[in-house]
């Protein structure tokens, strides 16, 4: 078990040595790179804000169902929702929901490549077949996520708005004053960095899955879900680790 | 002319290739046949680096491909082209783009001189009014066809040919045969084909290596095969009913 992923992650980082050599053709890549900001990050926006909106309304409903005290002022609520969203969800629960929608699609389609026989075909035109099906997703997947994270706050914040005067939990004028009260940017500052880190964790570990698969379709489907899961834990272990060096 | 001498590969502990020497000649479609498992495929893949040899050497036209840099090994397999069993197209891809895939990677052409190698290719190869399709949209034959056109853009001096034949009806394994056997005399390139479909043996067998768990059981061409006394040989060709009754049959002849 401790063999197999001492193994396993020697071969993540000697994937990673093979992703980061000098491309063949920086407009290939280039080209490449923007198809995939546009299949994994603005084919994104939608299930974000989807999302974001309806979390944003629970946790201003959660927050306000926890402020029984009358002595409290409601623009708490406010508050209670922004710094929940910019601290946590959209930046540590909005990875994981992107681990399992771009991180599946990431090794399901790279999977997919590998057992038709498609990146052995890369590899004999001379073309370094990790670099070129890797590297744009990692930069796509890194330049997008702290965008998305900021869609996420937004939409989530407007949830909120949305939602807590609608159910008589706080005014309008309360729940702006909330949004504004104690702003820290720093906070923003340090999600936009656990962005980055996860961006990185959810593209290169679901490559890495779909890159090593052997066999046929079932296996695409088992590596698909060993690379959600694995992505899954390696951000809440980097949640940890950044939380406590930068907060 | 690549030239392989005393290959060994295992996997773990099973060895799956065990002193195969061969020389396969330009010019001429040089076919390896052999059961499936008998190591075809991974020899072919030893062939192109695709595994790495345990022992032995791999020259292409005496430069040794084995020790070779990585950097010089991009280089040669821009000389290379190969087929693979199920064609290996790029899904995202149209079947022209396909085609250009090697050009656009490699060449400084403008894109109407890659359009017109694409057209020249796809025209060789008699697909004409496919090129914006996907390649989910053309049949096997075709789609075979197309990874041939891929293979021979950059005007290859290898070419490389996994089960060309595998899936498709024997009319289209024909005219790919047909098609590889005419590249392979017009452009004066060296062919390996992997098969065991006994067809394409009679067919275009110029030169032949026949493989079985491993090892080298006997080499020859096509006229020869009929009359091998190589116990092995004769159990893989003679499986098929028509070819005893071809050789009963030339054998009543004489």
């Amino acid at each position: 078990m401790r063999m197999n992923i001492l193994n396993q992650t020697g071969k993540y980082f000697s994937l990673l040595l093979k992703v980061f050599s000098k491309p063949e053709r920086h407009s290939l890549y280039m080209k490449q790179t923007f198809n995939e900001i546009e299949t994994l990050g603005v084919q994104s926006v939608g299930i974000v804000a989807v999302i974001s909106i309806f979390m944003g309304g629970i946790i201003t409903l959660q927050v306000a169902y926890n402020m029984s005290n009358p002595l409290l002022p409601t623009y708490l609520i406010g508050l209670g929702n922004r710094d929940t969203l910019i601290l946590e969800f959209s930046s540590t629960i909005l990875g994981l929901i992107m681990a399992g929608k771009i991180g599946s699609n990431i090794t399901s389609e790279i999977g997919s490549m590998k057992v038709t026989e498609q990146i052995d075909s890369l590899e004999i035109m001379g073309v370094n077949s990790a670099s070129y099906l890797i590297l744009p997703k990692i930069i796509a997947v890194v330049l997008m996520f702290p965008l998305l994270y900021i869609l996420s706050v937004f939409f989530g914040l407007i949830g909120g708005m949305i939602v807590g005067p609608a159910v008589g939990a706080v005014t309008i004028t309360d729940y702006l004053n909330g949004i504004q009260y104690l702003f820290d940017p720093y906070y923003v500052t340090f999600s936009l960095i656990k962005c980055l880190v996860f961006g990185f964790l959810i593209a290169s570990i679901a490559a890495f899955f779909g890159y090593t698969v052997e066999g046929g379709a079932f296996d695409v489907g088992s590596a698909s879900t060993r690379a959600v899961v694995n992505t899954n834990i390696m951000i809440l272990v980097w949640d940890l680790v950044l939380t406590q060096l930068l907060l | 002319m690549i030239e392989i001498k005393n290959i060994y590969k295992s996997f773990e502990q099973k060895e799956v290739l065990k002193n195969i020497s061969k020389v396969f000649n330009k010019g001429e479609t040089n076919l390896i046949i052999g059961r499936s498992g008998s190591g075809k495929t991974v020899l072919l893949k030893s062939i192109v680096g695709l595994h790495d040899v345990d022992q032995g050497q791999i020259l292409y036209d005496d430069r040794d491909f084995t020790t070779m840099s990585t950097k010089l090994r991009k280089k040669l397999r821009q000389e290379m082209g190969m087929v693979f069993q199920g064609g290996a197209l790029f899904d995202s891809l149209t079947v022209e783009e396909n085609v250009r895939f090697p050009l656009d990677m490699f060449t400084e052409l403008t894109l109407a001189e890659k359009q017109k190698q694409v057209d020249f290719c796809l025209e060789r190869v008699n697909i004409s009014d496919a090129n914006k399709l996907s390649p989910s949209e053309i049949s096997g034959g075709m789609k075979k066809r197309v990874a041939i056109a891929r293979a021979i853009v950059m005007n290859p001096k290898y070419l490389f040919c996994d089960e060309p034949n595998s899936g498709l009806d024997p009319e289209t394994s024909l005219v790919i045969d047909d098609l590889i056997h005419s590249i392979t005399v017009d452009l004066q390139i060296t062919t390996i084909i992997n098969t065991h479909d006994m067809n394409s043996v009679m067919e275009i067998g110029d030169n032949i290596l026949f493989i079985s768990e491993g090892e080298m059981y006997w080499e020859g061409n096509r006229t020869e095969i009929l009359h091998t006394e190589n116990q092995k040989l004769q159990e893989f060709v003679f499986a098929n009913k028509q070819y005893q009754r071809i050789r009963d049959d030339k054998i009543n002849d004489l």
